[in-house]
């Protein structure tokens, strides 16, 4: 190999390992903050409705702070190399995407869209080629989130909340037949949402017990 | 542009993931077609390599491997336009940010005709193609990338070279002026291996590569090693040794042509010519 090739090939690999550690560093940091947002949000399964308004409010800096890391990382990436690094953070970027669904959820009870997800994480449209929330990313997201749900509709019981499992039932049947609707092939998401399968039948499990023993209001109503 | 709207519907959940379906498809469809193009490059970058090997040893008169390796590379010219005519035909379906979505699916094929463009060009030039001749072969008329050439890319297609160059080393050693070809190629391959030797613990496939390439050598080397061992209990100097290989050869070739009786023959004397050469 002559000098100059030598010299051109090195050239190279020292800007991928650049960004590589750019990244790296961005992405150390991003996964701490993700993970912090979804330690906070582990304490709703023992919060009471009533306290889950104070409960969301301590999550909401942190999405603020996750702006930083999606702008700094838009700033390292170059043009059209979105697919070639997005790996290194795509779990941590899962995670956030799962968390600020569930946080909608709990406080509307709907569903967030891919864009206001973007919108909350601060992704700018003009980043599309560097920066950007993939569709397979947020279907990620939405399915930890349905598996949230599932844990959350029994322990909501635990706690006295009748009404929140059926909610959660009508909720995720939404969810559950919008994915039916995609052409999936054999990989992880598709394992994923063949899983949800479960998660229903366990929130089923619960809106049949609560209804059954009238301990919901809605089945309190009903005449006997 | 208006602000999203939160999906509180099942209407609006569902053409949500109407257009994700949309996404999806387009995507998986595409990635389809670029595997597809990815065999069809490799096939064609296999059947090249092939005719390469062919060309350096088909013709047993010539003995002159710079004429050999000048007619193989000029014979090669046409087929690598082919492959690139193939590379053009996709540039479409990778350009902008989506080549790195697709990338590893184009990798294999990529990495094949790097492969074999490497090996035509060693045989023309006995020297390795640099990253930004490989670059330029993957170009429009007016000097326009079909797509960026990634490193890894092309490393791994040289990697795969050496293999190639031991098998035309080894199968060059029982022909005439065999074994300074062999010499030859064994010191290339063996810079090549020194070359790649400080950019393995960037690429993991590379790591692997490199030992295939160790166990190359060393056949070449051994190769090399056994004929200088069995030359050296004549003392003849090395052409006249390749021409009585050659005499022989010829002798076996012409008396073939008389087939069954010669074998009957054999067969018959001997019982009686056991002391015979």
């Amino acid at each position: 190999m002559d000098v100059e090739n030598l010299e051109k090939i090195n050239g190279l690999l020292d800007a991928d390992v650049d960004i590589r550690e750019k990244i790296k560093d961005q992405v150390t940091e991003f996964d701490k903050r993700t993970r912090s947002l979804s330690g906070t949000l582990n304490r709703i399964h023992s919060t009471r409705s009533d306290q889950m308004a104070a409960l969301l409010d301590t999550a909401r800096p942190i999405f603020e702070s996750c702006r930083e890391t999606t702008t700094a990382l838009a700033a390292i990436i170059p043009p059209n190399q979105f697919w070639k690094w997005k790996d290194m953070w795509v779990n941590s970027l899962r995670n956030v995407v799962f968390s600020a669904t569930l946080v909608e959820y709990l406080h509307r009870g709907t569903l967030l869209s891919l864009q206001q997800v973007s919108e909350t994480l601060g992704i700018k449209p003009e980043w599309q080629d560097r920066f950007t929330l993939s569709v397979e990313d947020y279907l990620h997201g939405v399915i930890s989130l349905v598996n949230e749900l599932s844990r959350l509709a029994v322990n909501s019981v635990t706690l006295g909340d009748f009404e929140q499992p059926i909610k959660i039932s009508l909720f995720v049947k939404d969810v559950f037949a919008g994915f039916s609707m995609l052409n999936l092939k054999n990989d992880l998401l598709r394992r994923r949402y063949d899983s949800l399968k479960y998660d229903i039948k366990k929130i089923e499990e619960v809106v049949y017990d609560v209804s059954l023993r009238k301990l919901a209001p809605s089945a309190k109503e009903q005449p006997t | 542009m208006t602000s999203p709207k939160t999906l509180d519907s099942r209407d609006s959940i569902l053409a949500a993931f109407e257009t994700f379906r949309g996404e999806l498809d387009d995507h998986n469809d595409r990635r389809e077609r670029l595997i597809k193009s990815s065999r069809d490059i490799t096939n064609l970058s296999k059947k090249l390599i092939f005719l390469l090997h062919r060309t350096l040893t088909e013709d047993a008169t010539e003995s002159d491997d710079r004429v050999l390796g000048q007619r193989a590379a000029t014979r090669a010219k046409g087929k690598l336009k082919e492959i690139q005519s193939l590379f053009s035909a996709i540039r479409d379906e990778l350009v902008g940010d989506r080549f790195w979505r697709y990338q590893r699916n184009v990798s294999p094929g990529l990495q094949e005709y790097i492969e074999a463009l490497s090996f035509a060009h060693y045989l023309e030039h006995r020297s390795l193609i640099s990253y930004d001749q490989v670059q330029a072969t993957l170009c429009d008329a007016d000097g326009n990338a079909f797509f960026p050439l990634p490193l890894e890319d092309y490393l791994l297609g040289l990697a795969d070279l050496t293999g190639e160059l031991m098998r035309f080393a080894i199968a060059a050693i029982p022909r005439r002026g065999g074994r300074q070809k062999a010499s030859e190629v064994c010191s290339f391959v063996r810079s090549c291996k020194a070359d790649f030797e400080g950019l393995t613990p960037y690429f993991k496939e590379l790591r692997k590569k490199q030992s295939v390439t160790t166990q190359s050598l060393a056949k070449i080397e051994d190769a090399t090693y056994a004929v200088v061992v069995r030359t050296s209990e004549y003392d003849l100097p090395p052409e006249l040794l390749d021409d009585l290989v050659a005499q022989t050869l010829s002798r076996a070739a012409d008396h073939s042509n008389f087939g069954e009786e010669i074998r009957r023959k054999r067969t018959r004397d001997a019982d009686y010519d056991m002391e015979e050469d």
